[in-house]
């Protein structure tokens, strides 16, 4: 198994299936839980705000206790629940849609509930359970890497491939969907894949019918596909295809129960609505909890009703919400995904309507959620939930290049004194995973997570404080804390480095600057034995990812690769941390995906208590929640209650799903998403080796998306103004080692990840220079070095550098725009003292100004700029004689300043030639009478060079001069006496005539027509 | 100077300040006013500063005292303060704000009585920008304080440029955001405001104060040498000169040095002595080199006082002097050609012209003069025809030079 891990990325998928398999027998009971772990993972992950933390917590929390203890009513509940928070979630951001989603994959995984499902797995076959495993890992591999706006986007076109193919086809179609799900799932933002595999399983035919018809609309409101994606997991599905025999009967076990999910769900939720009120009433205070018992009861039929509101408002989905009403609870679900998906591209327009509906969905459903988990927590257990988690742990930790589980660990780590459940789970998990020391502390915060339930149950209060502290641990904390035990090589070391933390933990928090402190910058706790320091650094250089297949060639080179994502995080952290909103944290969530799980259910308290902080888009739904919170509670489980906050959250989101989904928004959607799959298709032209890579790229755009978004919501909430941002603490420190990479326009604060630290750049310049690829190449290249030197802020001999090359080759090509761009930035360069070729540029500036800006006054300053120096200075010479020729019209001395131009002066004349000519032969014309040969004009305008003996040159340019007066308008006869060609002036003086360019273009500036431009560049 | 006042004595001096502020208000003495309000004239130790160092609670003294003028005199108070202690970028931000409540109030006076005291914030605001600026360069601040009180300045033309007898004022304010642009660099500001001067149905120009009238003719007239609209500028700059007080021989030098190089662009050369009263012998050489054709002299000239040139902005019209240099060349040659053998006169080889420029140290190509004969003639400079084969400039019989006439080349 080592050996797998350590070849490549697919064999350290491979590997932790295997320990997966192992697993998974022992821990059966477990599992069920393990996928809840998953579904947690995800669903906090996808949650990018607190407030939606607390309705995907909630409904995480719910969801696997539910399945666990309702079976298969409790899917219908959790369908339900999920479909709320996915239609706020879908509106406010993609991956809190998908929260939702993932929520629905426990009951799907939860094997408690059918265990026939999951029996079947590890029995029936192992290869099946293997396979799992893989695709587990390889999910959560993927999480970090692949974006997820890219799981969104998928989620889309996939359900419907699965839905076809499960409704009309057979149990292999689902098995891969399953997979597919999964690993979507594990990225975390697509969790709703999981979802509808477990309703595949549960809903056998009849609802897939109407699942397909309803999935096929999804289709095109998720328009964007991100085809290489889609090839990966092609590629994962091949690997699900022989594992798909099994689960069949699973599914169709589950399917059964599932039909009758919605009565047997109200039943089942009644009980788990007792348990509450102790709990409920803190939560209550927090966000109208009091509705939870009342939801419980209608459970299923109350979110349907919701649904079917929803599909009024937005026409676009319509179709998709009519199908759904009909059907179960499934195929509501499914509509929601579908709804995801916009939700998703949501993330993108960073709608405040959508966040509303959010928020308001949000309070109402936690509740019936809290019921539900009090009651699992009872009926389960926690230690099924570290069972799975570690189950998580094991698959994904190989494959996830560290986000994920970094984040786990660290999680574990703050969380370890608080985690006494661990134990039992451990010895299971550890021994047969291999290799893994962080698993053990993964498992220890699965434990964690529900010891934490219970308390939440039994001492609310107490809990929300608890969950406050926790909750709202900073992500700089979290990968300060990743860091340090990072570097920690074996279990000692680590427990050790761990004590230490958390004493430094306890004491921040108790001095009140757990939030305040720089985690980023503070100093690595020391490690108790001689650890090598520069862990840290080789990981990061790993992080590129070409070296992603061939780091992991050792074991112990291979535990540090995993943890070769904590630095990259870092410095996302850091960009983040300035914001200085705990709640951003979110933002980075989804990586963390384990991670969270533990923290999820405390922050969803947390967010609740801290709504109003928030940005003002959760902050106006959450009061309209609260009064609807308040009526609901009222009504105590009556269904006519329900009735009636259904009208009100029918309202809410109405409302916000219009403004989300209308036209033009989502044609704004679009574009920018289709912008997101352009580059995306770029980076993963590679091979499929680099899969990984690719999704950690595609990642890295998402994450960028969602801290901006955060940025953005927050700031209008927390009064902070731009100006009072700490731009210093903002700049970037890149951490990407490709020397090659394309320009994209930043939309969002940039990623560290995929930013270039100098030394990077500097081979990027050298790679530039020689290369032998068309300007457009270098031009894209050096726009993109441009851009990460400017987001890191590098102003030194590097960045003139840059700059002069860019400009040196856009004067080449033509491109004045791109040349004045760089000019102005060089001009600032200069003027603060950084050395370059100052004169070289002056020149082309003052040649620049007086040949093709015409502005006397700029022309003025720029020579009266000019020092003694640069006046000795040759290119600066040349130019102010090129300067006197053309004001004095002289147009024999400026084509032969053209022929002896030093520099790139020429390349700026070249520009100005055409009129200096046409204006020679106005004047020719006049002033000269009879006849002048044109030879003689051929030479003194510059068609030949100065001093050509070479005859064919001479008669290539006389040819050219000739058609070059022709075009103009000139009259042109032959000697009668030597044959010679000569123009008749008195004629063509008055038939001179300036033609229309050829490649005259409609803005304007030929140079900038693409196929002319194509042409004189390749 | 007074290294100890009493407090009373503070109090009676200040007070006796803002009750003549306040008396001038409200007696609409506008002369009385604006001697009050300039603050950048006054030395560094006055009565009143001294007075002010000594009372530090002015500012309550005066907003108790005058509750109505609350906006105005405080700030006012301060700004002479700061000014006294040089501490100029805070003198000018207090002044900005005594200054806008000062425009508050000017708006709601009905009459313009206060023209004249409006006009002393304007200057005021300007000076003390411009000192404050100074300040800020050498602590190595961003010197942006003439840019704010170009805005404010708008928005007291936006207050003077309405239908009313204080329309007569707007030019003056006008003048103030012409010297803030060209001491900034930043011209083509003036264009909004040239443009609601001369199009506006409300003013009529000659209503102006002939003051006005002058600098503004002045100023656009500048522009126009940078736009190389010689003809305009030449009126303009005509119309300055004419009208400006002769006294005011600073004012006649600052016209005659763009009017002298309009001047001579279209054609009409100044005398020596003119040259020699306004000490504007930077230009003597170019005439001399135009009466003479002595390119070298020319070329000698714009060298030597190429930075001032530059700077004032009349370089490039200088050099384009060249051709005018050029033809009075060829002209002399024509002269002793006319002497030497008049039948064949008006055919000018090119060697000779060649072999003239060749004395003059002037290193030019055959082709390079033929190309500067064909310029000639092509400039309407020389009348005739280029024989390229034979390498003649032929002239024509009839005024082969014809003057510029007050035409641009």
């Amino acid at each position: 198994m080592a050996a797998q891990g350590g070849e490549a990325a697919a064999g350290s998928y491979a590997k932790p299936a295997v320990g997966t398999c192992m697993e998974q027998p022992i821990a059966y009971p477990y599992q069920p839980s393990a996928s809840d772990h998953h579904l947690w993972s995800s669903s906090t992950g996808a949650s990018w705000n607190y407030s939606m933390d607390n309705s995907n917590q909630n409904m995480v929390y719910y969801d696997p206790q539910r399945d666990v203890t309702v079976l298969g009513s409790a899917e219908n509940v959790t369908s339900s629940a999920p479909h709320v928070v996915q239609s706020a979630t879908g509106a406010t951001n993609a991956t809190d849609s998908y929260a939702p989603y993932s929520n629905t994959v426990q009951p799907g995984y939860s094997a408690a509930q059918y265990p026939n499902y999951y029996y079947n797995y590890p029995q029936t076959a192992n290869e099946s359970s293997v396979q799992q495993g893989v695709d587990q890992s390889s999910g959560a591999a993927y999480q970090p890497l692949s974006s997820f706006q890219n799981s969104g986007s998928y989620v889309g076109p996939t359900n419907n491939t699965y839905y076809n193919a499960g409704d009309h086809q057979t149990a292999p179609g689902y098995a891969t969907s399953n997979h597919y799900y999964q690993n979507n799932a594990w990225t975390g933002g697509s969790s709703g894949d999981n979802r509808t595999q477990s309703y595949q399983s549960y809903t056998p035919a009849d609802t897939n019918t109407a699942q397909s018809s309803s999935s096929l609309p999804s289709v095109p409101a998720n328009s964007f596909h991100y085809h290489q994606q889609y090839n990966q997991w092609s590629y994962y599905y091949d690997q699900s295809a022989p594992s798909s025999g099994v689960p069949a009967p699973a599914v169709a076990v589950s399917g059964a129960s599932d039909i009758k999910a919605a009565n047997i769900g109200s039943g089942y939720v009644c009980p788990s609505t007792q348990p509450p009120p102790p709990g409920t009433t803190p939560w209550k205070s927090d966000a109208g909890a009091p509705t939870a018992p009342p939801r419980h009861a209608p459970g299923t039929p109350v979110f349907q009703n919701q649904h079917a509101n929803q599909a009024a408002g937005p026409p676009g989905y319509q179709n998709q919400y009519v199908n759904t009403v009909p059907g179960t609870p499934v195929q509501n679900q499914y509509a929601n995904q579908a709804v995801g998906v916009p939700g998703y591209q949501n993330q993108y327009a960073n709608q405040a309507p959508t966040y509303q509906s959010a928020t308001t969905y949000y309070s109402q459903l936690p509740l019936s959620n809290q019921a539900d988990q009090q009651k699992a927590s009872h009926w389960q257990g926690p230690s099924s939930n570290v069972s799975s988690i570690n189950h998580v742990s094991g698959s994904s930790q190989p494959t996830l290049q560290g986000s994920t589980t970094s984040d786990g660990y660290r999680l574990n780590k703050i969380q370890i004194p608080t985690n006494p459940r661990i134990a039992p789970s451990l010895p299971i998990a550890m021994p047969k995973v291999e290799k893994r020391n962080s698993e053990a502390d993964l498992s220890q915060k699965p434990a964690y997570v529900s010891v934490a339930m219970q308390k939440n149950d039994v001492k609310t209060a107490q809990d929300g404080h608890e969950a406050v502290t926790q909750g709202s641990i900073p992500v700089s904390l979290r990968t300060y804390v990743g860091r340090n035990v990072s570097r920690c090589k074996d279990d000692a070391q680590r427990s050790a480095v761990q004590s230490i933390l958390k004493e430094i933990i306890t004491k921040a928090t108790a001095d009140g600057i757990l939030h305040t402190k720089n985690w980023d910058i503070e100093p690595l706790v020391p490690l108790p034995e001689n650890v090598e320091s520069t862990n840290m650094t080789s990981s990061a250089k790993d992080l590129s990812p070409f070296s992603f297949s061939t780091s992991r060639r050792s074991p112990g080179r291979r535990v540090k690769s995993r943890w070769e994502p904590v630095a990259e995080e870092k410095v996302a952290n850091k960009v983040e941390v300035t914001s200085k909103e705990s709640a951003k944290s979110n933002t980075f969530s989804s990586f963390d995906t384990t991670k969270r799980a533990g923290n999820s259910w405390d922050l969803g308290k947390f967010l609740q208590s801290r709504q109003t902080p928030l940005s003002q888009y959760n902050q106006r739904p959450s009061k309209q929640q609260r009064i609807g919170g308040n009526a609901s509670l009222t009504e105590n489980g009556n269904a006519s209650n329900d009735s009636d906050k259904e009208q009100d959250l029918t309202k809410y989101y109405a409302n916000a799903i219009t403004l989300a989904n209308s036209p033009e928004e989502k044609k704004r959607r679009e574009h920018r998403s289709k912008r997101f799959e352009r580059s995306q298709g770029a980076a993963s032209s590679k091979s499929r080796s680099s899969a990984p890579d690719k999704d950690k790229k595609s990642n890295i755009y998402t994450r960028r998306s969602m801290s901006a978004l955060l940025n953005r919501s927050n700031g209008d909430g927390l009064s902070f103004a731009v100006e009072d941002l700490d731009w210093d603490a903002l700049t970037v420190k890149g951490t990407c080692q490709e020397i090659e990479k394309r320009y994209l326009r930043l939309t969002s604060a940039p990623d560290p990840a995929t930013v270039r630290p100098e030394d990077v750049l500097q081979k990027a310049l050298h790679m530039v220079e020689a290369s032998q690829k068309n300007y457009l190449y270098k031009c894209d290249q050096l726009k993109s070095i441009r851009q990460d030197l400017t987001v890191q802020r590098i102003q030194n001999e590097l960045t003139v550098k840059v700059y002069e090359t860019h400009a040196r080759l856009a004067l080449q090509a033509g491109d004045l725009p791109e040349f004045n761009q760089c000019q102005s930035q060089l001009k600032r360069l200069y003027a603060e003292g950084i050395k370059g070729c100052h004169f070289e540029f002056s020149a082309y500036s003052l040649l620049c100004v007086m040949l093709h800006s015409n502005n006397k006054r700029d022309l003025l300053s720029s020579m009266a700029s000019l020092s003694k120096d640069a006046k000795q200075d040759g290119t600066i010479k040349h130019a102010l004689a090129v300067h006197s020729a053309v004001s004095s019209g002289n147009y024999v001395l400026f084509f032969k300043l053209y022929k002896t131009a030093p520099g790139l002066n020429s390349c700026l004349m070249d520009l100005y030639v055409e009129r200096m000519r046409f204006e020679a032969i106005k004047c020719i014309s006049k002033s000269y009478r009879l006849t002048l040969p044109v030879s003689y004009v051929a030479q003194v305008l510059g068609f030949m060079g100065i001093d050509e003996a070479c005859e064919d040159k001479r008669a290539d340019g006389l040819e050219e001069c000739e058609e070059w007066l022709k075009a103009h308008g000139a009259v042109i006869t032959v000697d009668n006496n030597n044959g010679e060609l000569q123009i008749d002036t008195k004629v063509t003086s008055t038939s001179l005539y300036m033609p229309e360019p050829d490649n005259a273009v409609s803005h304007g500036d030929a140079s900038l027509a693409v196929d002319d431009f194509w042409a004189r560049t390749s | 100077m007074a290294p100890y006042l009493s407090m009373g004595e503070a109090h009676r001096r200040i007070a006796d300040y803002l009750s003549r502020v306040a008396d001038s208000i409200s007696s609409s003495d506008g002369a009385a006013l604006a001697s009050l309000l300039a603050v950048s004239s006054a030395p560094p130790s006055t009565p009143l500063s001294d007075a002010l160092s000594a009372f530090p609670d002015f500012p309550r003294l005066a907003a108790d005292r005058y509750p109505h003028l609350s906006d105005l005199l405080p700030t006012l108070l301060r700004a002479i303060h700061s000014h006294s202690l040089i501490r100029f970028a805070d003198a000018y931000s207090s002044f900005e704000k005594a200054a806008n409540a000062f425009l508050q109030e000017f708006r709601n006076w009905e009459t313009p009585w206060a023209m004249e005291a409006m006009h002393t914030v304007a200057l005021e605001i300007r000076l003390l920008a411009e000192k404050a600026d100074r300040e800020l360069a050498t602590s190595g601040k961003n010197p942006d304080k003439l840019q704010a009180a170009g805005s404010f300045l708008m928005k007291v033309f936006g207050a003077l440029a309405v239908k009313g007898p204080k329309r007569i004022g707007a030019l003056y304010v006008t003048c103030q955001l012409f010297k803030i642009y060209f001491r900034l660099g930043t011209v083509h500001l003036c264009r909004s405001v040239i443009r609601s001067i001369e199009t506006a149905r409300n003013f009529d120009f000659e209503d102006f104060p002939v003051k006005d009238k002058v600098t503004y003719m002045y100023y656009t007239g500048r522009l126009e040498v940078f736009n190389e609209n010689f003809l305009v500028a030449d009126q303009k700059l005509t119309y300055a000169l004419m009208h400006c007080n002769p006294q005011y021989e600073a004012n006649l030098r600052r016209i005659l040095k763009f009017l002298v190089p309009v001047k001579l662009s279209i054609g009409v050369l100044p005398r020596i002595t003119l040259l020699e009263r306004y000490n504007l012998l930077e230009y003597a050489d170019v005439v001399t080199s135009l009466k003479r054709g002595d390119l070298r002299l020319l070329r000698q000239a714009l060298e030597r006082h190429e930075d001032q040139f530059l700077k004032s902005g009349v370089y490039l019209v200088l050099e384009k002097l060249e051709l005018q240099v050029y033809q009075r060349l060829v002209k002399k040659i024509h002269i002793i050609q006319r002497q030497k053998e008049p039948a064949k006169a008006h055919q000018i080889k090119l060697e000779v012209v060649v072999k003239a420029l060749k004395w003059l140290e002037i290193d030019m190509d055959v082709d390079e003069v033929e190309c500067i004969m064909a310029c000639l003639i092509y400039k309407n400079l020389i009348k005739g025809y280029f024989a390229h084969k034979s390498k003649v400039l032929v002239l024509s019989k009839q005024d082969p030079f014809p003057k510029l006439n007050g035409k641009p080349v």
